[in-house]
């Protein structure tokens, strides 16, 4: 009889966290947003202000959304943000100088897929860590960035580029369309493609991914053009919703997109990175900052709150993973 | 009999269990002052786990151990370093980014100047003179993760002499080293024997052992089967000795008869295989046998393009093929199902379906972008049927199966899509019985089905009861082909180590 009850104890005590792992950061996320609602009711679930919040969040969505699938290959990417700075002040540039809409985005993109490529050829074939090399075109972008610029802000840019940022479709502004179809891009294209299962593989296990007759090193090469592009998009939206560029613009956005890979890496497809999960993570990242605005917080303690939920949700599914 | 007070080490009934398995049963062994004593025995006879025990890297079950003729227990290997005993094992231990002279004095305190600094010049210079005693030249400024393996072994070699030792263990200490090196080597461990030091020689290379061991024990299954001086046996009798075991498994009836020739190997070469050729038909089972490190895994690998062939050609079905990476293979019809399940076989974080479709998976998908996952899933379902991998379903995380059906995923992958030539390397290890026996199975009705496999394997009854001829690999040359049944374990296993047929 006691053997039987402790099982049952023990079997719940498994199923509890079981759905700690899988919905606990879901959870967090949604007492997050109670607990600003209970706090400011008649500002912060209103229309204007969860506009204000997609919004916001445009931008960080679509480089986590490219972030998502270099970690799912298993690297890193640390220049998207000053590659997002350099392709804004490049595209600025042109636009001042009189160059047309179209031809200066195709610029742009170029340039991104361009440093992508540096990137994916400095960790897939020349083997360098993605870590060390990414590090360094980090550093090395934003140089070039503040070197063309001289370290200033490029203002005046012409109105039509700025509907990319800051104009609409009927109802719905336009940053929020584009960031619906990169992550909707990056779903498909990592659940529903030959690319993406290879992809997966090749981040769960190189040398088997390799013996089954993949060619690894091209497919994180590609991971890393993607996550170029990404940085590219991110940097003309950015730079089309502030109306200027400046040089340290997209510095933010590296570093908050990794932790939202990492907090969606907590739930649903477990412990890897996830489109789904990586959306989850922005809209958590988002909704505190926007929440802890409105509730007139010190910046300086919003970011340290910030860390702390970061430490909070990896910890929560790391103690309901451990001893199984 | 010898006197007790000169035995430098004394094991008695040494027991180690690990899961399913036990790797030493009851082992006992005397080494006395001042011998040479040889361990010899086959791939996983126990005698890694005895040493590790002896050297305090693994703890026994039950047991004892004097040193001396004190009794010891260790927890750790420092204990047994501080007991007398100093250890060479197989994986190197060196600290990759540590100098020579800091991996022979690693762990032990350095000596130090009167500032309580470290005293470098005192330590060069000793580990100056223990690489002179071996009469090598060792760089001793260099970080060891950039030299040569064979210069890498010489270090560990002198860190383990480096300490005044009672009892030395050396495990295959001349796997990476020349013919020249091994002399230096050899003379060295002369010079300690007669200063009174006691060595414990572990080899697969039978002649090194009689040429220099005093006395040689013999492992087998796990437990001591004899110990002998070595003046008074021979090779032929140490083999007879290390097999002498009836394990009775049933393999599948030869339906022997071999169609065309499928796949020509001539000239194959690479930096670990030379000249390699041979012929393998249709519906044949082709066994390459040798010891590890012959060149039986790179045969394999150089023929699914997973390693650059220096030279020879490969001719399929009588066309010449370039096989240039596991992908050419696999679109030519060679699969191959890898030495290391977990390692090189199976993405474990992904699913049992997703596994199985990967090596094949464009045909799975519509132009080779969007996959069909019901397809997928059909194809899985009748894979796992026919193979009997117990899974709760497809959909199962293929870490959470047993060994025996995760190899059998393994299999399945190569049998996902068209496979005309099968590459098996050691397709059953670490699996148990009944699980043996469904593969087996299996491979016999892939090669009925007209295909030709090429398997390797250390299981020397699994290499003559499931093949219908073998090829004999040593040192990288192909010595010898023989027709399976004409074949007994002694014998192949002498041919094994490079001795003419009896």
């Amino acid at each position: 009889m006691k053997t039987i009850a402790l099982r049952t104890a023990k079997s719940n005590q498994l199923y509890i966290r079981g759905l700690l792992r899988r919905y606990g950061t879901m959870a967090g996320f949604v007492m997050i947003v109670v607990f600003f609602s209970l706090l400011r009711p008649g500002t912060f679930l209103s229309p204007i202000n969860l506009r204000n919040i997609l919004e916001q969040i445009s931008i960080l969505a679509i480089v986590a959304s490219t972030m998502t699938i270099v970690m799912v290959v298993g690297d890193f990417d640390l220049s998207i943000g000053s590659l997002a700075s350099l392709c804004g002040v490049i595209t600025a540039s042109l636009l001042l100088h009189g160059v047309g809409l179209f031809p200066v985005i195709v610029a742009g993109f170029v340039l991104g897929a361009l440093a992508g490529a540096f990137n994916g050829l400095l960790v897939s074939y020349l083997r360098l860590s993605a870590f060390v090399s990414t590090l360094a075109t980090m550093t090395a972008f934003r140089g070039l960035a503040l070197w063309y610029t001289d370290g200033s802000t490029l203002f005046n840019l012409p109105a039509a580029f700025l509907t990319i940022g800051q104009g609409s479709v009927g109802p719905m502004p336009a940053p929020i369309l584009v960031v619906f179809s990169v992550l909707g891009v990056s779903w498909l294209v990592l659940t529903q493609t030959t690319l993406g299962r290879r992809w997966y593989a090749v981040g769960g296990n190189p040398e088997a991914a390799f013996l089954s007759g993949i060619d690894t090193k091209r497919l994180r090469f590609y991971a890393f053009v993607v996550s170029g592009l990404g940085a590219s998009l991110a940097g003309i939206v950015l730079t089309s919703r502030l109306a200027s560029a400046h040089p340290l613009a997209g510095e933010p956005l590296m570093l908050t997109s990794i932790a939202a890979v990492f907090l969606g890496m907590t739930m649903f497809k477990e412990g890897q990175p996830n489109i789904p999960g990586t959306f989850v993570g922005v809209l958590i990242l988002g909704v505190l900052n926007n929440g802890l605005n409105i509730a007139q917080v010190n910046s300086y303690i919003q970011e340290i709150l910030i860390g702390a939920t970061i430490i909070l949700a990896v910890l929560v599914s790391g103690l309901a993973r451990r001893r199984i | 009999m010898v006197a007790t007070q000169d035995m430098a080490l004394r094991i008695e009934g040494l027991v180690k269990d690990y899961p399913g398995v036990r790797a030493v049963d009851g082992a006992t062994v005397e080494v006395v002052r001042g011998e040479i004593h040889g361990l010899v025995g086959e791939n996983g006879a126990g005698k890694s786990t005895l040493i590790k025990m002896i050297s305090g890297v693994v703890r026994p079950d039950s047991g004892t151990m004097f040193v001396n003729g004190t009794p010891i227990s260790f927890t750790s290997a420092r204990d047994a370093y501080k007991a007398g005993i100093s250890a060479l094992h197989q994986e190197l231990s060196l600290v990759p980014y540590l100098d020579a002279t800091e991996n022979i004095f690693l762990g032990r305190p350095y000596p130090t100047t009167r500032f309580r600094l470290i005293d470098w010049f005192s330590l060069r210079h000793a580990a100056k003179q223990i690489a002179d005693l071996l009469d090598v030249d060792i760089p001793l400024d260099v970080p060891v993760g950039e030299l040569s393996p064979a210069t890498q072994t010489m270090i560990a070699i002198a860190r383990a002499i480096s300490v005044q030792a009672t009892v030395l263990i050396l495990d295959e200490p001349t796997a990476s080293l020349s013919d020249q090196e091994i002399r230096r080597l050899f003379r060295v461990l002369h010079v300690l024997k007669q200063r009174g030091t006691s060595i414990l020689y572990v080899s697969h290379r039978l002649e090194e052992i009689f040429e220099i061991a005093d006395r040689i024990t013999v492992m087998r299954d796990g437990r001591v089967v004899s110990t002998l001086p070595a003046s008074q046996t021979s090779v032929d009798d140490l083999i007879r000795l290390m097999i002498g075991r009836s394990l009775s498994q049933v393999f599948p009836k030869r339906t022997r008869a071999p169609g065309r020739p499928l796949l020509e190997v001539a000239h194959l070469t690479s930096s670990k295989v030379s000249d390699v050729s041979f012929v393998l038909h249709r519906g044949e089972i082709l066994g390459i046998g040798g010891l590890a490190g012959s060149g039986r895994s790179e045969v394999l690998r150089l023929l699914f393009g997973a390693e650059r062939r220096g030279g020879g050609t490969v001719t399929l079905d009588g066309k010449s093929v370039a096989l240039q990476s596991p992908g050419h293979a696999l679109r030519a019809g060679i699969a191959m199902v890898p030495e290391e399940r977990r390692s090189q076989g199976l993405v474990l974080s992904q699913s049992v379906v997703e596994n199985l479709t990967l090596a094949h998976l464009r045909s799975f998908a519509l132009a080779d972008i969007f996959l069909r996952p019901s397809h997928e899933a059909l194809v899985a379902k009748g894979l796992v049927d026919r193979l009997r991998i117990k899974t709760a379903d497809v959909g199962q995380n293929v870490a959470q199966l047993s060994g025996g059906n995760q190899q059998k995923v393994v299999m399945g992958k190569c049998l996902a899509g068209q496979v005309i030539v099968l590459l098996l390397d050691e397709p059953t290890r670490g699996v148990d019985v009944g699980t043996k026996f469904e593969i087996y199975q299996t491979i016999r009705g892939i090669a009925d089905s007209g295909s030709g496999v090429l398997l390797v394997s250390s299981d020397l009854p699994e290499l003559i009861g499931l093949s219908d001829r073998i090829l004999v690999l040593h040192d990288g040359h192909l010595v010898v082909t023989v027709e399976a049944d004409q074949l007994d374990q002694e014998e192949l296993l002498r041919l094994c180590y490079g001795r003419p047929p009896a």
